[in-house]
Order: structure tokens, then C-alpha cells, then sequence
């Protein structure tokens, strides 16, 4: 489905990915770990298609397209959708109309025709529900005022609707207790088929207790140096990073 | 010949009276403001006035057809051709009548213009103690090419009465006008209105647009003015609180493109205590839109107890936009409140790149987000029709196909 080779980006002045090797199949959960500031949120934002960051070489394919080519809105278009870290807050627009807009954009890329209103509400009714959500919920502003784990639960909850075949969690863990954690990653499960697949992004191993990756990557200084199963991870927690940093420089 | 030869050949005339001709006078020897002007500095009349323009003619009728197209669809309309009253329609509790009353005096050579040109003056009146449950939809067209137009009205609410209006100003063709608008609002003890100005007429359209607003005690009034088409549009909203517990509420949306030019200038005259006023004015600037932006709020001495609040935020979605704002504040008392602020800015980068990785294109992102700058001004209008034309203009003017409601 993803396949990344040797991909190198960066910002104007600082090169972050140096040289990114992974391979997602349908069907797969892989989790991608390491220290602060080694270029996880960049390779979330590079697939997602973000213009902040550019790539200088390698290669970025998805079902076989050059995601390169893409902009971000026809990778969301083509099944990409990027949880964010830090969701934006977007006053003057409600969540509701946010998920009908971003839904019914996604069909006019396909050809079809706005998806009926009662429709949306009962899928939106679904889903909510799968994820525990208060109901006046979808009234409220798109982020606004929300609290960390509200933002969060926003942020799969639009993954809920809008059916994406590849999710990139990008520290969907952070700010979120343990009970909101525990809703949030039975909603990911829900979610999982066959046909579709997950990336989640994590300092931390206690998110993968609840969501089970088949593949753990450790990512240091823009490349991946070390891939296992989700062992990896259980290891990671105790012993730190730091022997994998020392067998990496050598 | 110039506007002004213009009006100099007219003042000769013989069918001008005595009153309007000494008024035409006072206009001539002041002429028209320049940007010599303090309050005019960023809006030039030079090139407008430069041109020739019919101050006398006589319109065309329009038809039932135009009506309906250029309606928001409101049961009870008054209708104006070329100033002059057409449609008077019967609406409990309203009475539409000329005046005579209401002579010269004028204080700026613009409306006393208004007054010596005007064919004629109209008073719509909402009775005592009444509610007008239904907006009033005020249209006002323009049939005659390159006409110089005046329009002169007045609006009276009565004693705890309640009214919404909505009001729109329409050329038939889409040839030059030149509109000089003057309405006076009174608010009796204890009113409320709603007044809904929509500034969306034709591109080679040029308008101003004078209201004084004149408030009782206990009474409060909300002007909402949307600006979206025109060529040249200067709005100058005046409020006098004359009497304790009045509330002016101003809310102001412009969205330019081209070379359009939007002016907005406000004043409100807190002359009584315990009185309070809030302004929101929104604009967004496209291509080599203009925008001008004057808020004043004078509070006299023994007005203690105010509570003003004004913003003016501003988009720039262009290189070469333009707006100049400007908030100025005399306050003479010492027990007050009064708080404003302007921003100038563009759109949130990180924010467009969130929609679009939910997978909306980065025009409907701009125009999303466009539209949720201005919402905080439109969602204070009253009348859903109203707010929704605010909505479908503002997306039309983005040029995105947008459904914003649910």
C-alpha cells in the first residue's frame, strides 16, 4: 500500500528524513517510535503532503501512485488521513459542518453526488457513539476550546468518518488519560479491516498495550534504525534509546 | 461636463425654490470633500465627480419581474424607484408618508447636497407599543443611466416597538450610478431595531451612505452592513444616545475584489450615562480591494458608565490590498469602559493544510476559513435569509461552490 524508499526532505534550513526506508501493507499496523525532534511528525507531515517540508530525493508511492505528485487534498482524496499532533483550532466553523464539507469534497473527487443529510447524521450518530462522544459535541466550533483529549477524539472521529485505507496517528497518545485512551484505541480497532491500515506514531509504549502494531520502527536522526515486532517496543520502554543510538553511530 | 458644472447649471434653474437653492449655495461653496479632508484622506471623490452624470431625469417604471428578482423574498416590501416611492404597502402598524418637514440644516456639504436634490422625502413610521413580527424589505432601484441620485429618508420607531428591516439598494442596468443616500433613524424609549444594509449593487456602482441614528433611553438599534458590491461605497453610521440605557450595536462585513473601494466610517456619541455600544466590522481584501476602516467613539463628560467595545479585524488576501484603519476614541469621562481593537492579518497556513488533509482543496480551505473570520460579524444578524445571502455572497466572491449550513 505505502512504500517509502531512501526519502529525504527537510525544511529550508535544516534536513530532517535522511533517508527513510519503510513498506506498509493492507491489513498492517506498524508502529514507528523514537527520542523527541528524529523526524516522526516530519514523515507524517511529508505523506500527508504538508508544503512546509520539502523532499530532496527518494521515493513516496502509495497503491502504486507517486504521492509526490499529489496535493494534500488528493492524497486525503486517494485514502490518506493524517491525525494530528496538534489539531488547529478553526473558530466560525462547526464540527459538523467541517465532516459534511471534508466528506462531500472527498465524494466530488470521486464523482458522486453530496451524501444526503440524514445519512451523514446516522453515520455520524454511529460513530460518536463508537467513541463515546456527548452529542452537543458537533454544534461546538471545529477545536475550539476543546481540551487535549477532546481535540484528539475529534481527530479519529473524523478518521470514523470519512473511512480512510491508511491512518497516520501522529501522537494521538499525547494528552490523553487512560480511560480516553482506552475508548480511542478500541475506536482505532473498531476501524481495522483487512483492507486498510495504521501508522501510529508514539514516544511511548503504553498506547501499543491497546492498539497491537505487527511492526515497531525505531527512527533516529531522519532514518530508521532498528524495525521489529511489537517486542521492540516493550524493549524500547526499559531500556531507553540510548543503546540503539550507540549501535546506530557505529 | 463635471458633476459639479452640473450642479452649478442646475442651481440657476427656475424651478428650484428659494430654500433648496440658498442650500445649493452653501453646498457649492464648500464643493464636494477632497482628500485634503481628514475624514476623506483615503477616499477620493476626484474621479467620480470628474464625470457627467443626469441630476434631474426621469426614470423608467420597473416591472413586477425586476421586483421579485432583486428581492430577498420578504412579504412586506416598500419600494423605491430612482428615490421615489412606488410600492407602499399596507403593513399593520407602519405608516409610509412624505414629509415636509424635514428641512436643510445639514452639516456637511454631502447632505446638504441631498437635501436640495432630493425629488422628494419619505418618513416610514412604526407606531407605539407595537412589534412588527415580519422583516421589512426596503428596495431601492436605479433605472437611469449615469444618474446622480438621491435618496432621503426617515425611519421613526415608536414607544416600545419592535422592527426589522432589511434594506437594498439595485441598479435595473448596469450602467455608472452615483447614489447619495441619507436615512435618519429614530429610536422612541424603549425600541429595538434591526436594520440590515445590503451594498451588493452592480460593478461601475458608487455610493454614499449617510445614517444618523438618533436613541431614547432604553432603547436599542443594531445596524448590520454588508458590503460586497460596487465600485466606490463610503458608509458614514452616526449614533446619538440621548438617554440613559441605550444600546448601538454595529456589526460591518466587506468582502472586495478588483478595484473596489470600501469606506467605513462610524461614530457614536455616548451623551448619556449608562449606555453601551459594540462594534464588529470584518473585512477581506482581494486583488487590489481598498479598504477604509474609522471608528469613533467620542463619551462626553457626564456620560459615566459607558461600556464601548469596538474591533475591526482585516484579511489581506492579496499583495496589493489595501486597508487603512483607523479607531478613535475621546473619552471625556472617567468612569468607563472602553476597549477596541484591530488586526490585520492573512490566513493561518497551518490551518489551510488541515483541511486540506481532510481532503478539501485549498480554495474551499481559503474560502472556509474566510468565511469563518467573518461569521463572528454575520452571525449577529437576526434574519436567517439575511445571514445566508451573506454567506452565498461571500462564497461567490471566493468563487467557490460552498454549502456552509446544516
Amino acid at each position: 500500500m505505502l512504500k517509502i524508499k531512501d526519502l529525504k526532505a527537510g525544511t529550508e534550513n535544516a534536513k530532517i528524513l535522511e533517508g527513510v526506508n519503510l513498506e506498509v501493507n493492507a491489513g498492517e499496523i506498524h508502529a514507528i517510535m523514537g527520542p523527541n525532534g528524529s523526524g516522526k511528525s516530519t514523515l507524517s507531515a511529508v505523506i500527508a503532503g504538508n508544503e512546509y517540508f520539502e523532499v530532496e530525493s527518494g521515493t513516496l508511492e502509495f497503491d502504486d501512485i507517486n504521492l509526490l505528485d499529489l496535493d494534500p487534498e488528493e492524497r486525503a482524496h486517494k485514502g490518506i488521513f493524517l491525525s494530528f499532533q496538534y489539531p488547529v483550532e478553526i473558530p466560525g466553523i462547526s464540527v459538523s459542518n467541517f465532516i459534511k464539507t471534508s466528506i462531500n469534497e472527498g465524494r466530488k473527487a470521486r464523482g458522486l453526488d453530496p451524501i444526503p443529510a440524514t445519512e451523514l447524521l446516522k453515520m455520524m450518530q454511529g460513530k460518536m457513539d463508537l467513541l463515546r462522544m456527548k452529542k452537543g459535541y458537533l454544534s461546538r466550533n471545529m477545536n475550539e476550546g476543546f481540551s487535549g483529549g477532546e481535540k484528539k477524539r475529534n481527530e479519529i472521529f473524523q478518521m470514523a468518518m470519512l473511512e480512510p485505507k491508511l491512518s497516520i496517528l501522529d501522537e494521538t497518545d499525547s494528552g490523553l488519560d487512560i480511560d480516553a485512551l482506552r475508548v480511542v484505541a478500541n475506536g482505532v480497532n473498531k476501524l481495522r479491516t483487512k483492507d486498510n491500515a495504521t501508522i501510529v506514531i508514539t514516544h511511548y509504549q503504553r498506547l501499543l498495550d491497546y492498539i497491537v502494531p505487527d511492526f515497531v520502527h525505531v527512527l533516529y536522526d531522519g532514518r530508521i534504525i532498528r524495525s521489529g515486532g511489537k517486542e521492540l517496543a516493550k524493549e524500547l520502554e526499559k531500556k531507553g534509546y540510548d543503546w540503539l543510538k550507540k549501535a546506530a553511530c557505529k | 461636463m463635471s458633476l459639479i458644472e452640473k450642479i452649478k447649471s442646475y442651481s440657476k434653474g427656475a424651478s428650484v425654490s428659494s430654500d433648496k437653492k440658498a442650500e445649493l449655495n452653501s453646498f457649492l461653496k464648500e464643493g464636494f470633500p477632497t482628500i485634503k479632508d481628514e475624514e476623506w484622506k483615503y477616499s477620493s471623490l476626484k474621479k467620480i465627480i470628474s464625470e457627467n452624470y443626469s441630476i434631474n431625469a426621469i426614470g423608467r417604471n420597473i416591472t413586477e419581474a425586476e421586483i421579485s428578482n432583486h428581492s430577498l423574498g420578504f412579504n412586506d416590501k416598500i419600494v423605491f424607484v430612482d428615490g421615489v416611492l412606488i410600492l407602499n404597502p399596507t403593513i399593520k402598524n407602519v405608516t409610509i408618508s412624505n414629509y415636509s418637514e424635514f428641512k436643510s440644516r445639514e452639516k456637511d456639504s454631502i447632505s446638504k447636497l441631498n437635501y436640495s436634490l432630493a425629488k422628494s422625502g419619505y418618513t416610514i413610521a412604526i407606531s407605539d407599543n407595537s412589534i412588527v413580527e415580519d422583516p421589512i424589505e426596503i428596495l431601492f432601484f436605479n433605472t437611469i443611466e449615469r444618474g446622480f441620485t438621491q435618496y432621503r429618508n426617515i425611519v421613526k420607531i415608536g414607544k416600545n416597538s419592535e422592527a426589522k428591516f432589511i434594506e437594498k439598494i439595485q441598479n435595473i442596468n448596469c450602467d455608472v450610478s452615483f447614489v447619495n443616500h441619507f436615512t435618519k433613524i429614530y429610536c422612541a424609549k424603549n425600541s429595538k431595531i434591526e436594520y440590515n444594509k445590503i451594498q451588493n449593487n452592480t460593478s461601475k456602482s458608487r455610493l454614499i451612505d449617510s445614517m444618523d441614528v438618533f436613541q431614547k433611553q432604553d432603547s436599542v438599534c443594531s445596524i448590520n452592513t454588508l458590503v460586497f458590491g460596487g465600485e466606490f461605497i463610503r458608509n458614514n453610521l452616526n449614533f446619538e444616545q440621548n438617554g440613559t440605557n441605550a444600546e448601538s450595536n454595529m456589526n460591518g462585513v466587506s468582502v472586495l475584489n478588483n478595484s473596489q473601494l470600501a469606506d467605513n466610517h462610524t461614530f457614536v456619541d455616548h451623551r448619556s450615562a449608562n449606555c453601551r455600544s459594540n462594534e464588529m466590522y470584518k473585512g477581506v481584501y482581494l486583488d487590489n480591494a481598498k479598504g477604509v476602516f474609522n471608528g469613533k467613539i467620542m463619551v462626553r463628560k457626564d456620560s459615566q458608565k459607558i461600556d464601548a467595545f469596538q474591533a475591526n479585524n482585516n484579511l489581506l488576501l492579496s499583495e496589493n490590498a489595501i486597508i487603512n484603519s483607523k479607531p478613535q476614541l475621546e473619552i471625556y469621562a472617567d468612569d468607563v469602559k472602553c476597549s477596541h481593537g484591530c488586526t490585520i492579518g492573512q490566513l493561518d497556513e497551518n490551518a489551510i493544510f488541515y483541511m486540506r488533509s481532510r481532503g478539501v482543496g485549498s480554495k474551499e480551505a481559503n474560502a472556509i476559513l474566510t468565511y469563518a473570520f467573518a461569521s463572528e460579524a454575520i452571525n449577529n444578524i437576526t434574519i436567517d435569509a439575511v445571514a445566508l445571502l451573506a454567506k452565498n455572497l461571500l462564497a461567490k466572491k471566493l468563487n467557490v461552490d460552498l454549502d456552509v449550513s446544516l
